[in-house]
């Protein structure tokens, strides 16, 4: 714990030297995200709903899914740029530690900047629980559910992440991987799962499970249907998804072992 | 403290074919090259002991380097260091063994060098005490103080190396690996670097293996010398031995303004003499014959507009072997 | 010609990446299935009330999809930048060929790339899927290869401009990042820019972005009047003449203080 509080700070440390560069980044993220909810809410408020859900209502899954990938994206940052280690063999100088490669890894930077992004999902789901609540809604349970979503969000996005990292002992390379599995589901996310056909529902309820962080329980707690089930299945999804990922990553860590890079 | 016992590490080569189809079909097909780059090599080393690990490039030394680490596991063999095998505990070797490579740094390269320590000290759980005392006995020998508190990307690549010896030190391993350690410094940051690791073997009695293209690290630091080449040691033993199996030719290159009339008595330790354009190359063994004296002796055949000193290839030592 | 020949090479390089692009165009028709799912979604019996039926919306994310990866997704900066952080760029600069030229042929190249193993491809998936408009009118397919040119060039000239503001700042990230956000948002990526609220709907007719993407794809839908095609060219002239300038501009500043 201590070593990981040195880490941390010290990671904090280099960024600061960039602090114009940070403030602006950090910006600009949320700005990205920002405009695309307002064209989300340009539409809804011209056509009212998607398949019966309002805007505040796909606000509350906007707001979690992206508050999960953001701060996957701060946390998880060596995780998600891990193919540096396999095209530039760095990975070898995390082998000659008396510490597991993946706590190296989880503590060895922080991106900031993504921050911003956190904040901006954080006041969506703000503005989305007020606007259901004046629409007589009950939110109690709802905000008391919020974090269980959000964690399990994160574990999930971190899955995801380590499994897609894992690919890069094979194949070097993984960005185009990841707007496959990160990008493009995390996006879908954002909105309900009723609006997708079969076969995209199949995929983000199974291999690429971003359908249980949000819309499940959701869809319980707007008494939208579901049942307590509902509130139990995100976060088991996640942690066997995360043991599922881990196995994934010793088992790549094992071939490293027995090929290089 | 270190034995390697039948070791060899065998890597498949696929093939990769040209064109879209190719390269989708090579990605299931099972045609590959097996290449050893580590084959049937055995060797012990003993507490305190200070070995040269040379070869040309290729010749499997970073391979052996990484097995003896813990990165790679072997094909076959068995590799134990400090009774332990790196295999099966890889972390507690890693609490056992300092290692440097020349060609990349592992310090954090937007901090300050000081909190690498800080950071290093907490990752291997060294005491307040220990830590102190250690950081201290670097900083007299290794003159880190004056650039603690630089960041590591703004070090020069002495400084950095310097650095990244006292960083792989900080834990007080009984054991060192080093990868080059020497390349691309001035000699200055050589000869701190070398009288280092002189003192850190023989007063601290770590156990050491260096590899290197430098002769002069060679010559000045080990007790004894493994040479290997594809994958399989070529010889095994001291440095009196290394010399009197090849001797260990230094090379002065001297361009004359006319012709010299070089007498027939040619001096005890020169090996070798030929033409190379116009310059007159000379292979002589430093033991025997002072670089003082041959420059002398040259002198005396003609007028030289030009002198040379060069230090024996690692490559060419290792052609003299077979 | 040299810039023909730098623009082959790149085309070249781009094609080592062959399998990495498919899976990359996979996720991309992801993108597009999410998108048209959203609008299906909302518009689904509420057609009346739109300038689009959910048939049109269809074949207006398709297009877009197609055509982002042709004036949308270019290479960051043009890579200008790395040049500037490793002082490359004073030599590329005072080099006999036009830097401008030099620059922007080897991202055309990229694009040509992009054009037959993206667009083409992602173009196929949305047509054996959910379909793909075909133009009807013969005159429609000479005003879109128009309109198609004058739109990448005015994404080139975008990223170009924000490439070459590394001489004066160094870090462009942010650059990139608004000047994509605004390419993509009021360009039409996801929304058609008509949908948008009152003010913003109007002006954004006349902002270049609409030009990269939005007018191009609306060619092809023959939803448009082929007079939208002047605004482009204009559009085109004025950023390729301001490039030009503060391209010189660059080369005075590093004259002067040597990079």
């Amino acid at each position: 714990m201590h070593l990981y509080l040195k880490l941390l700070s010290g990671s904090l440390r280099s960024r600061m030297q960039y602090k114009m560069n940070f403030l602006i980044s950090s910006l600009s993220y949320a700005l990205i995200m920002a405009v695309d909810f307002i064209l989300l809410a340009a539409i809804l408020q011209r056509f009212d709903d998607v398949k019966g859900w309002n805007l505040y209502e796909v606000g509350l899954l906007y707001g979690i899914s992206s508050v999960a990938i953001t701060l996957y994206r701060v946390f998880g940052v060596e995780i998600h740029n891990f193919e540096r280690y396999m095209v530039e063999g760095e990975f070898d100088s995390l082998l000659i530690r008396p510490v597991s490669p993946l706590s190296l890894l989880l503590t060895k930077n922080l991106d900031l900047s993504r921050i911003g992004g956190t904040l901006q999902g954080v006041i969506i789901l703000i503005i989305s629980i007020i606007g259901l609540h004046e629409k007589s809604v009950d939110t109690f349970f709802l905000i008391l559910y919020l974090p269980v979503s959000i964690l399990s969000g994160v574990v999930i996005c971190f899955s995801l992440g380590l499994l897609t990292a894992t690919i890069a002992f094979w194949t070097q390379r993984i960005k185009d991987f990841q707007t496959f599995t990160l990008y493009a589901p995390f996006n879908a996310a954002n909105y309900p799962m009723n609006i997708y056909p079969g076969w995209l529902k199949l995929i983000f309820f199974t291999v690429i499970p971003v359908g249980f962080m949000n819309y499940t329980p959701v869809l319980f707690l707007l008494n939208k249907g579901g049942d307590l089930w509902n509130l139990l299945l995100p976060p088991a999804v996640a942690f066997v998804f995360l043991f599922i990922a881990y196995r994934f990553w010793q088992f790549g860590i094992r071939h490293y072992h027995s090929t290089g890079s | 403290m270190i034995v390697a016992d039948h070791l060899n590490k065998h890597f498949k080569i696929y093939e990769t074919k040209k064109g879209l189809m190719g390269s989708m079909t090579s990605l299931f097909s099972a045609k590959h090259q097996v290449v050893k780059a580590v084959n049937e090599i055995s060797f012990k080393i003993e507490e305190g002991e200070f070995v040269g690990y040379i070869g040309p490039n290729g010749a499997g030394k970073s391979t052996t380097i990484k097995m003896l680490s813990g990165i790679l596991h072997p094909t076959a063999g068995y590799v134990e260091v400090g009774g332990v095998s790196p295999q099966k505990r890889r972390k507690e070797v890693a609490k056992k063994i300092g290692i440097v490579f020349g060609q990349r740094t592992q310090l954090w390269w937007d901090l300050p060098l000081r909190d690498s320590f800080d950071i290093l000290k907490e990752m291997y759980k060294v005491p307040d005490a220990k830590y102190q005392h250690f950081l201290k006995l670097y900083d007299d020998m290794l003159q880190i103080g004056n650039f603690m508190n630089t960041p590591v990307r703004k070090l020069s690549l002495g400084q950095r190396m310097r650095g990244d010896l006292a960083a792989a030190m900080i834990h007080d391993p009984d054991v060192l690996f080093l990868d080059e350690p020497t390349i691309g410094l001035d000699v200055n940051a050589k000869t701190s670097i070398r009288s280092f690791l002189k003192e850190m073997n023989e007063k601290e009695k770590k156990t050491i293996l260096l590899t290197t293209h430098d002769m002069d690290d060679i010559e000045q630091l080990c007790s004894r010398v493994i040479v290997i080449n594809h994958g399989q040691i070529v010889l095994d033993g001291t440095l009196t031995e290394l010399r009197k199996n090849i001797g260990l030719p230094s090379v002065m290159e001297v361009q004359y303004r006319t012709k010299p009339e070089i007498g027939d008595m040619v001096m005890d330790g020169i090996e070798k003499m030929r033409w190379e354009e116009e310059k007159l190359v000379l292979q002589y063994d430093r033991s025997v014959l002072s670089s003082p004296s041959l420059l002398q002796e040259v002198t005396k055949w003609g007028e030289p507009i030009d002198i040379q000193m060069k230090e024996p290839d690692i490559e060419e030592v290792i052609r003299k072997i077979y | 010609m040299v810039y023909w020949i730098l623009l082959q090479k790149s085309f070249l390089r781009n094609m080592q990446y062959k399998i990495a692009h498919l899976i990359n165009n996979a996720a991309s028709a992801i993108f597009g299935f999410v998108f048209i799912a959203i609008w299906v979604g909302v518009l689904e019996g509420k057609d009346q009330n739109s300038p689009y039926n959910v048939m049109e919306m269809t074949y207006y994310i398709a297009a877009v999809q197609c055509i982002l990866w042709i004036s949308g997704f270019l290479t960051a900066g043009l890579n200008i930048q790395n040049g500037v952080r490793n002082g490359a760029i004073s030599l590329e600069l005072v080099r006999p060929t036009n830097f401008f030229l030099y620059v922007t042929s080897q991202e055309a190249g990229r694009l040509i790339y992009n054009f037959f193993f993206r667009t083409i491809p992602i173009g196929l998936v949305f047509a054996l899927t959910v379909g793909f408009y075909v133009p009807q009118k013969g005159t429609t397919y000479l005003f879109l290869c128009i309109s198609i040119f004058l739109a990448i060039i005015i994404s080139i000239n975008l990223h170009y401009l924000v490439g070459i503001s590394a001489c004066w700042t160094t870090e462009i990230d942010w650059a990139h990042f608004v000047n994509f956000t605004l390419l993509v948002a009021l360009g039409g990526q996801f929304v058609p820019i008509d949908f948008l609220p009152a003010p913003l709907s109007t002006l954004t007719q006349y902002l270049p972005f609409a030009g990269a993407i939005y007018y191009p794809v609306m060619i092809l839908l023959e939803k448009i009047s082929y007079d939208v095609i002047l605004l482009q060219l204009l559009w085109a002239v004025v950023l390729t003449l301001f490039n030009l300038w503060l391209t010189e501009k660059a080369r005075q500043k590093l004259e002067i203080q040597g990079g």
